[in-house]
């Protein structure tokens, strides 16, 4: 592969990457989000793909192998499977008044149209950021850290903003895939046993996550976290 | 001692309450007996204890290439966690026979429970013991989860609520440090750190003076904000008193005693590469500002609290807030402070945990003007209480006292007179808030009941261990005049029952702040270690 | 090189105006064949356009000379920025004056012009829609700015011309993730500005959702011919700006005679396809609620200011600007 097709190929994963965190923010449809996100997660994996295809490295292609399975496979599954227990059987009858209530973000505490906005201003903040990171060694790979930062931000800001339990576990997925971009962006990822370790440490937290919203749904009949009010001071 | 007894009690803190935890998750005919969850924190100890003496005499050790490694500060953190387990493990047996005496935990329940325990003393340990930042990050985030279903254990509106929020904001929070240890590992790559070694805290330390300091900065801020989100420190600290209330008793000891030590000692780690890249004045500005923050809003919230298990979680925000003045002063004595105080800390705030546990179990309430009068309805369970709030207010002969007079001496000898005596006066705030709720719910007569021990109070109690309360005949006096000896705390002498472990918290915690005996030479090595001198 | 320059100005004037109600009846048409109707014909806007120019002018007591200019300034605006940008040729007299500000600040004109005289005229729905007219402006003038200078970012330069005469010699730029993005962006941007569905319905006269027709709704005669020529004009400038920034094959970059007739054929075909298939599109499309506008011109937005920082942080070619 030729430097400029790589870097040509680089920008564009990225692109999609960041893109698909803008659009996580625009859309309501909680499955919408949901398949965003999994396309978010191959953008993520075709970046060491192309890395490991750069530097002839096959660890960084079976890496890319094992992020595309987790993070487009199976993390959107089990969100999927929890969006489906949140609106189950004996609300069929009422889907049309509740239970697709329950399938959208239907009031982030700022609105659309603001977080759009905040996540322009997030970018802008995540390039200034990433400056001195760019200045240490320019390469097309470390021009594009900016991303990763800037999806952690919007990741962060979803998590701060939403108020549907689900749509809080993408955010916190959000925030990882950034995480998880900057690490390849940067220094073609952490070491394996880290790697493996935070994957499976992101898998867990989404399990615990996917229970708890269903022990939500029980306890408080909704996963809008609105009625978590009771803890105050 | 050869390599192979080192790679063994390296091992042993790591394995045995991971071989506990797979215990108790299997399923069985007959209950395990509630005492076997005593073989960890057993195994921890000893494995701090052998490590200690390697330690001394031979450096750091490692075992398993770069995987495994344990230095002064290890087995200071190591015997602290021990201490504290052995503690909240002790104390486990009654709890649980509490929750199945009131119906609220089936077998099956408590075999999970008794799981995850274990499986959290195992996380925290390798968090302690990992030589990669990388793999102790990960053993950090696994106590989150681990821990989730601990805080939510009880699946009633309010415990849900407080797992969901410890969850989210804990692994954001901590996701915040992740990405500060990727930064670092993008620095040390670019100082041309061999890729297997990047992430391993020896090397960083010994090659920090390379790193990029504009890029380490970043990432020291936020590994800061990051850890200190786990540590229950400003800005991301929302989630501790919610988990801490909510939690079982015991697991709110193990937590608040030890939990918030460890991560934080995951900071200071990496304070000390940042310190060597970037001299000490950016990360003593960060951690002054946080800890002074973190202690204003601490006493704010003190001020008002109607609910002692949130008090003592707020109380433990204000101590980890001291801890950190006590990084950001950075030097050898300050940082000794520290880490007594985090031991002393640990040990208090256990026995305060565990007797509070009881309270609410005899009164079913955590509003202290519900609950009032508890010295004169149970006389050791109360003194109990009243010795561990004592230490906690950093009164002698407790090592808290110790620790924070030391902490005072090591800021005002640094230059660093005003925020020292900031802190000072916020907790002198403290101090008033706690001694005053404290007083409400210790003292007064016992309301419209008896004013001997409360039958009720026997059968609550249930088979495993006896509730410390009739054959006491200690008088209400002794929590209010702290100078009383405090090695003979009247729940002592229930030799099965819950009062035992608060007995020789309270005993371990004075017998500290008296002499560190053969631990001061590990605790000056320890705080050497990451003043970097 | 001065008369063939000269020639492709006034040829780009003239296939606007000329073109512009052939475009907008070719939409019409191609909407009535998708809806199972038989249509006017392509012809019907220019008939409209010549019946209400035989009309006897009148304008409402108590309006101003705000009402009065504002047709005027409309198709004036249009046809200036019509001559400005490189729509058949990069290759014109007036080149150097192609700036992407002066467009888009012409363009931006035209609608203040037409906001003004929805005030002027003191009815509640004049008010109504300028008012709309202007929050949609608010943020579509950002949005268009950022997204054609995230395209001058790799050309180094504002200049309408050398952008797109960069963009014919690289092609790449265009397949970048940010030309990616503020093909997205505009092409949004472009809508609202033309009030098309989705931000607005052109055919609508259903106050609650109207917000261009609500502005103009006191216009008749050939004041109102002026109006609807000067809209379908912009429409077309629009449509021709999207085609030469995204799409810039075939337009003449020498001054040829046989480039300068090539560019007029396929700037005709190019304008026609993408008016077709806005057309079809829209008959697939629902109008967004109005308060949710804001929302999609946020978006683009953000698709833009993506586009501009993505050039500039990605590519690496942006680092000297």
């Amino acid at each position: 592969m030729s430097e400029a097709t790589f870097t040509q190929l680089l920008d564009l994963a990225c692109g999609g990457f960041l893109l698909a965190a803008v659009i996580v923010l625009w859309r309501r449809e909680l499955t919408a989000i949901i398949q965003v996100f999994a396309l978010q997660g191959l953008a993520l994996a075709a970046i060491p793909l192309l890395l490991g295809l750069h530097e002839h490295r096959a660890d960084l292609v079976a890496v890319a192998a094992g992020i595309a399975a987790l993070r487009a496979g199976l993390l959107p599954y089990l969100m999927r499977r929890a969006l489906i227990a949140s609106a189950p059987a004996e609300d069929r009858g009422r889907r049309h008044r509740e239970g697709s209530d329950e399938r959208r973000e239907t009031q982030p505490v700022v609105n659309v149209a603001a977080s759009l906005l905040t996540a322009a201003m997030l970018t802008l903040l995540a390039y200034a950021v990433a400056q001195p990171l760019v200045a240490l060694d320019p390469t097309p790979a470390t021009r594009a850290l900016p991303v990763g930062l800037a999806v952690v931000l919007i990741g962060f800001f979803v998590l701060a903003t939403r108020r549907r339990a689900l749509a809080q576990v993408v955010g916190f997925l959000l925030l990882d895939n950034g995480i998880t971009a900057t690490a390849f962006l940067a220094a073609s990822g952490v070491p394996l046993i880290v790697e493996l370790g935070v994957s499976f440490d992101v898998l867990l937290a989404v399990l615990v996550l996917q229970i708890l919203t269903t022990r939500m749904r029980t306890a408080f009949g909704t996963t809008d976290l609105d009625d978590l009010r009771e803890l105050a001071d | 001692m050869t390599v192979e007894a080192s790679a063994l009690w390296l091992t042993a803190p790591v394995a045995v309450p991971l071989a506990v935890a797979a215990v108790y998750a299997i399923p069985r005919g007959r209950p395990l007996t509630p005492w076997a969850g005593l073989l960890s924190p057993a195994a921890i100890v000893a494995g701090a204890i052998a490590l200690a003496t390697v330690v001394r005499d031979a450096g750091p050790v490692r075992a398993y290439g770069q995987l495994l490694r344990a230095d002064a500060l290890t087995v200071w953190l190591l015997l602290a966690v021990g201490a504290v387990a052995l503690l909240a493990c002790a104390a486990n047996p009654a709890y649980l026979a509490g929750e199945q005496a009131a119906g609220r935990a089936g077998s099956r329940t408590v075999r999970r429970y008794q799981a995850l325990v274990h499986a959290f003393l195992a996380a925290m340990c390798a968090a302690l013991l990992a030589a990669n930042i990388g793999v102790m990050w990960v053993a950090i985030e696994a106590t989150t989860i681990v821990t989730a279903f601990l805080v939510g254990h009880r699946r009633t509106r309010t415990s849900i609520e407080a797992a969901w929020k410890y969850v989210v904001i804990c692994s954001a929070g901590i996701a915040l440090a992740l990405l500060g240890i990727v930064l670092l590992y993008y620095a040390a790559r670019a100082a041309h750190v061999p890729e297997a070694q990047a992430l391993d805290w020896t090397t960083l330390l010994a090659h920090a003076d390379r790193l990029d300091p504009a890029v380490t900065r970043l990432a020291i801020a936020l590994v800061i904000l990051g850890f200190g989100a786990k540590a229950g420190l400003v800005p991301l600290h929302a989630w501790l008193p919610d988990a801490h209330s909510q939690a079982p008793a015991p697991v709110s000891a193990l937590m608040s005693g030890v939990l918030l030590a460890v991560s934080f000692t995951a900071l200071l780690r990496c304070k000390a590469i940042a310190d060597q890249a970037l001299g000490v004045g950016f990360t003593r500005a960060l951690l002054i500002g946080i800890a002074l923050l973190t202690l204003a809003v601490a006493v704010g919230l003190l001020l008002g609290q109607q609910d002692y298990k949130r008090m003592l979680a707020y109380s433990s925000m204000e101590h980890m807030s001291l801890i950190a003045l006590g990084a950001a002063i950075g030097t050898e004595l300050a940082l000794a402070a520290a880490l007594l105080h985090i031991a002393g800390h640990g040990l208090a705030k256990t026995v305060a945990f565990c007797s509070a546990g009881q309270v609410l179990q005899l009164h079913r309430s955590t509003r202290i003007d519900r609950v009032r009068g508890v010295l004169a309805r149970t006389p050791a369970l109360g003194a109990a209480f009243g010795l561990a709030v004592v230490a906690l207010l950093g009164l002698p002969p407790f090592s808290l006292f110790a620790s924070e007079v030391a902490l005072a001496r090591a800021g005002f000898a640094a230059g660093l007179g005003w925020p020292t005596g900031l802190a000072l006066l916020l907790v002198l705030a403290a101090f008033a808030a706690l001694a005053v709720r404290t007083g409400q719910l210790l003292l007064g007569p016992a309301p419209a009941g008896p004013t001997h021990p409360v039958p009720a109070a026997t059968t609550a109690g249930g088979p495993a261990g006896g509730p410390p309360d009739a054959p006491m005949p200690d008088s209400p006096h002794e929590s209010a005049a702290p100078d009383t000896d405090p090695a003979d705390p009247g729940p002592a002498r229930t030799a099965r029952g819950a009062g035992l472990p608060l007995g020789l918290g309270l005993l371990a915690c004075a017998v500290l702040g008296i002499t560190t005996g053969p631990l001061a030479d590990l605790l000056s090595d320890a705080a050497a270690i990451v003043s970097g001198s | 090189m001065n008369v063939i320059g000269y020639t492709a100005v006034v040829a780009q004037v003239a296939l606007v105006v000329a073109g512009a109600p052939l475009l907008t009846g070719l939409m019409r048409q191609v909407r009535a064949k998708l809806e199972g109707r038989a249509g006017a014909g392509l012809i019907q806007p220019w008939r409209d356009v010549r019946k209400l120019l035989r009309k006897q002018p009148i304008t409402p007591t108590g309006t101003g000379p705000a009402f009065r200019a504002a047709p005027a300034l409309l198709v004036a605006t249009a046809a200036v920025v019509a001559a400005l940008i490189p729509l058949v040729s990069t290759q014109t007299p007036v080149r150097r004056h192609a700036d992407l500000i002066v467009v888009v600040a012409l363009l931006a004109l035209g609608t203040v012009a037409l906001a003004l005289a929805g005030l002027d005229s003191g009815t509640a729905f004049g008010g109504m829609g300028s008012s709309r007219e202007m929050t949609v402006a608010g943020l579509v003038e950002p949005t268009m700015l950022l997204a054609v200078f995230a395209l001058s970012i790799p050309a180094g330069t504002t200049n309408l011309p050398a952008i797109v005469s960069g963009a014919i010699h690289d092609p790449t730029r265009l397949a970048s993730p940010a030309g990616l993005l503020a093909t997205a962006a505009l092409a949004v941007a472009v809508l609202a500005e033309a009030g098309r569905i989705p931000v607005d319905n052109p055919a609508t006269h259903l106050e609650l959702t109207m917000i261009h027709e609500a502005m103009v709704l006191e216009y008749a005669g050939p004041d109102l011919a002026l109006v609807e020529l000067g809209s379908q004009m912009r429409l077309t400038v629009l449509l021709g700006l999207l085609t030469s920034l995204f799409a810039p094959w075939g337009i003449a970059t020498s001054a040829t005679w046989t480039a300068l007739a090539i560019a007029l054929v396929l700037f005709a075909l190019k304008v026609a396809a993408l008016g077709a298939v806005l057309a079809a599109a829209e008959v697939f499309w629902a109008k967004v609620r109005l308060f949710r506008v804001p929302e999609l011109l946020a978006g683009s937005f953000l698709l833009a200011l993506l586009a501009v920082t993505a050039s500039y942080f990605l590519s690496g070619t942006g680092g000297g600007l």
